[in-house]
């Protein structure tokens, strides 16, 4: 049975009139076991292999081994499919045109499934938004899956009527996850990431085919270790207060604000996906109304919520001190996440600006960004911002850009730039 | 048992958590004392004179009191004592917590607005029969951790709680003559005083170079008679609500000794060494005998137990009463609450108990119906 817990780090001291209270939320996971184990329903795995004609020979060929070492890592009695995309989605395994859309694993249907791989061939364009539907469909034609997790390989953009993704994205939010992988260099990170980040997944480059099947192993060994199949992270602020944001920074920064569904007035629900053996960071802010020198007050319980069983819980609190040495430390904690966070932005922002051939911008964000990788020790984003830039001044965050950049190293470094890492901890309260 | 908050261990029939504070309230049920099923010796460990039921003349502890409200919002408080409306910190039950056993007994023990924690407190029991019937039985125990020890909160609480095990049962007439009854009374105040000492020192850490300690006073009415014992600076008074109030207690403390070789009482009581006291509770207590008095009543009034966080605004028995007639109410917990709110408004230096038990003479027997149980006065039934 799966344990969690919750940890708080904030400075819970506010000054004379102050209203906003910062706090990181550690919320472990112990015990998960695998997917599809807990009794309270099974797991289903499909995985979509981008089939269109631009997939070269030997991308297909990587396509196919590392397809077929990811359907090794399901564990037996996993439902399954596996979905062949380019214009349109096509079921290639199991091949049935009605009835359930998805079989569960063992010996024959793992073999029948690695033959049918094997019979990919590339043509036609790349319909990202009809491969989502497909998933959806078949997911919901057997009712015992109730934890549902893909993996989707593409190599190209997406050639649809602008809006027709985004609308298979919202169909498919909060009923499976995704995590995404593009092949190559012919793909938009920025899209394959709407992705990902609505179904709560990652998103990675893979530059060259020879790493497509470690790739593949991995994602798929992750999915199979959660075994809480889901949760959500509750937040509740008393009355008069506001939340000002909700997000995830660590492992990766991602800003769930937005995604929040009422529970009552005052608690609201953010999604999580499922959970292995793994510990997640949330900082949450929150403004209340400001109150006396010396009075306490709860300013957030933040749980760990699976349906409606609450089963972590950690307290945020304010207290009003006319000490200044008390109210103007910042917590550690929050002050690494708060730079982690921007890093993010600024690489992205950076990026974009650089497409769009604003190179003032470019230059200025990705300066601020080797600045706050240095800063807050982000060694991945530092290695990866230094293949784009030439640092002049790490600390000042002066920066050129590079006159000539590998289109895989900049892909890398915007994939990359959710990723945070962490400081050693030490319990405020 | 365990504390549902913090997880600390809890004593047998606690109301709330004597480390984080959490009330425990109805979802702890007192457990019932099993016995002890021993193959050989049938009556186990338990001592032979312990009795098997509870004897009538038991008092009862008083009801455990519901979570009380926001006092912010008037919201409901969470189990982690937080208002699931507001989010307002509700005061832990131990820095603040009331208790009534009959309508004519209640008490106060409060932190004080200068304090940080609550090192005081009260343990009280009362019968249904009014005070200053023949039969009527209150028990007022207030101790006072000292604040320069370790945990003083924790033992002074233990104490107080121990002490009113002893107190259960009525006071012994002894054989029949004054002296012997008084003999056996101060007897038994002092077993009480050591079972509140025993209990300190059963909370203390023995490597503690710097052990808990804590005041004692204890006031007992049965009848028209009350009965004090005292060890320290917390004290009895009896405010009558016409005649002269007086000071019961006698404290054990520097400013005492002066007042004895003379020295004005303001001077004494405001002196650099008016708070020291010259005997007290704990492991390093060299003496543990209370020093012991008695009164009988001729009018009807307020029986007063309080520590120096009330006396220190008005040590004088006149103007305590004075603040007892401003209150004028004759409920003992609105009286508590005013005299706490009174020395909080003053300032609120230490922290604050008040314990009264309302002796009312006045009262028409025809009113409170007959009892055939009542006990004449004096010839009180005793477990000896």
């Amino acid at each position: 049975m799966a344990e969690f817990s919750a940890a708080v780090y904030q400075n819970e001291f506010l000054p004379d009139g102050g209203t906003d209270v910062n706090a990181i939320v550690t919320i472990t996971c112990k015990g998960a076991g695998t997917a599809g184990q807990s009794g309270a329903g099974s797991a289903g795995e499909i995985i979509i292999v981008d089939t269109s004609g631009s997939m070269g020979p030997a991308t297909m060929a990587a396509a196919k081994e590392g397809a077929q070492a990811a359907l090794a890592e399901i564990v037996d009695g996993t439902y399954f499919a596996i979905i062949a995309g380019a214009d349109r989605a096509m079921l290639a395994y199991p091949q049935v045109s009605s009835g359930p859309g998805m079989v569960q694993m063992d010996a024959r249907t793992r073999q029948e499934a690695s033959a049918a791989i094997d019979r990919f061939v590339g043509s036609g364009g790349t319909a990202i938004s009809t491969w989502l539907d497909l998933a959806g469909q078949l997911f919901s034609s057997v009712s015992a899956v109730t934890q549902r997790h893909v993996l989707l390989l593409t190599d190209g953009e997406n050639r649809e009527r602008p809006g027709r993704l985004d609308d298979a994205i919202n169909r498919a939010t909060g009923y499976f996850q995704a995590d995404c992988r593009g092949a190559g260099t012919d793909w938009q990170v920025a899209e394959i990431r709407r992705i990902a980040q609505a179904l709560l997944g990652t998103v990675d480059i893979i530059p060259s085919p020879a790493e497509m099947k470690a790739q593949f192993q991995e994602i798929m060994r992750n999915a199979m270790a959660r075994g809480v199949a889901d949760a959500s992270l509750r937040v509740w602020t008393p009355q008069g207060a506001e939340v000002l944001f909700v997000r995830q920074v660590s492992p990766t920064v991602e800003d769930l604000t937005q995604r929040r569904t009422p529970v009552n007035p005052l608690t609201g629900d953010y999604p999580t996906g499922a959970w292995s053996d793994e510990s997640r960071d949330y900082h949450v802010a929150v403004r209340v109304p400001a109150k006396a020198i010396g009075q306490e007050q709860l300013a957030a319980r933040v749980q760990l919520a699976l349906g409606s069983d609450v089963v972590a819980q950690g307290l945020v609190k304010a207290t009003w001190s006319n000490n200044s040495e008390l109210t103007t430390r910042i917590d550690q904690q929050v002050a690494h996440y708060t730079g982690q966070a921007e890093l993010a932005q600024a690489i992205q922002e950076g990026l974009a600006a650089k497409a769009a051939g604003d190179e003032a911008t470019a230059t200025t964000k990705l300066g601020r960004a080797v600045q706050l990788a240095a800063a807050t020790g982000n060694d991945e984003a530092t290695s990866k911002l230094r293949k784009v830039v030439d640092v002049d001044n790490e600390e000042a965050g002066t920066v050129r850009l590079k006159r000539t950049v590998e289109k895989a190293d900049e892909m890398a470094l915007d994939t990359a730039s959710t990723k945070t890492t962490r400081i050693r901890k030490e319990p405020t309260s | 048992m365990n504390c549902p908050s913090c997880q600390a261990a809890l004593a047998p029939g606690a109301r709330f958590c004597e480390n984080c504070g959490a009330q425990l309230g109805a979802a702890v049920a007192v457990p019932t004392p099993v016995a002890a099923a021993s193959g050989g010796d049938p009556l186990g460990d338990a001592p032979i004179s312990a009795p098997t039921r509870k004897p009538a003349a038991a008092l009862p502890d008083p009801p455990a009191p519901g979570r009380r409200p926001c006092a912010e919002c008037g919201g409901e408080v969470g189990p982690d004592l937080y208002c699931v409306e507001c989010g307002t910190k509700a005061p832990s039950e131990r820095d603040h917590f009331q208790e009534q056993p009959a309508p004519w007994v209640a008490g106060v023990c409060d932190k004080a607005i200068g304090k940080a924690r609550n090192e005081d407190a009260m343990a009280l029991l009362a019968g249904a029969q009014p005070g200053g019937r023949p039969g009527s039985r209150a028990v007022l125990i207030v101790m006072d951790g000292v604040s320069n020890s370790i945990d003083s909160d924790v033992a002074s609480l233990a104490g107080a709680r121990a002490a009113r095990e002893v107190l259960r049962m009525p006071l012994p007439a002894g054989m029949g003559t004054p002296d012997s009854r008084d003999a056996a009374v101060r007897k038994v105040l002092g077993d009480a005083a050591a079972a509140a000492n025993t209990a300190i020192v059963a909370v203390t850490d023995p490597d503690s170079t710097n052990p808990a300690s804590a005041t004692f006073t204890a006031a007992v009415l049965e009848g028209r008679r009350i009965t004090w014992a005292n060890i320290g600076d917390s004290r009895s008074y009896w405010l009558p609500d016409a005649g002269t109030p007086v000071q019961l207690s006698v404290d054990d403390s520097v400013a005492q000794a002066q007042m004895a070789a003379g020295v004005a009482r303001e001077v004494a009581e405001t002196g650099p060494q008016a708070h020291a006291i010259t005997k007290w509770l704990g492991r390093d207590s060299e003496d543990q005998t209370p020093t012991v008095g008695s009164l009988e009543v001729q009018e009807s009034g307020w029986l007063l137990a309080c520590s120096d966080g009330l006396w220190n605004y008005a040590s004088e028995p006149e103007a305590l009463a004075a603040q007892v007639r401003a209150a004028a109410t004759d409920d003992p917990l609105a009286l508590a609450l005013a005299l706490v709110a009174f020395a909080n408004g003053a300032g609120g230096h230490d922290n604050i108990t008040a314990a009264l038990a309302r002796v009312d003479l006045a009262v028409d027997p025809a009113a409170l119906g007959h009892n055939d149980h009542t006990p004449t006065p004096g010839g009180e039934p005793t477990d000896g």
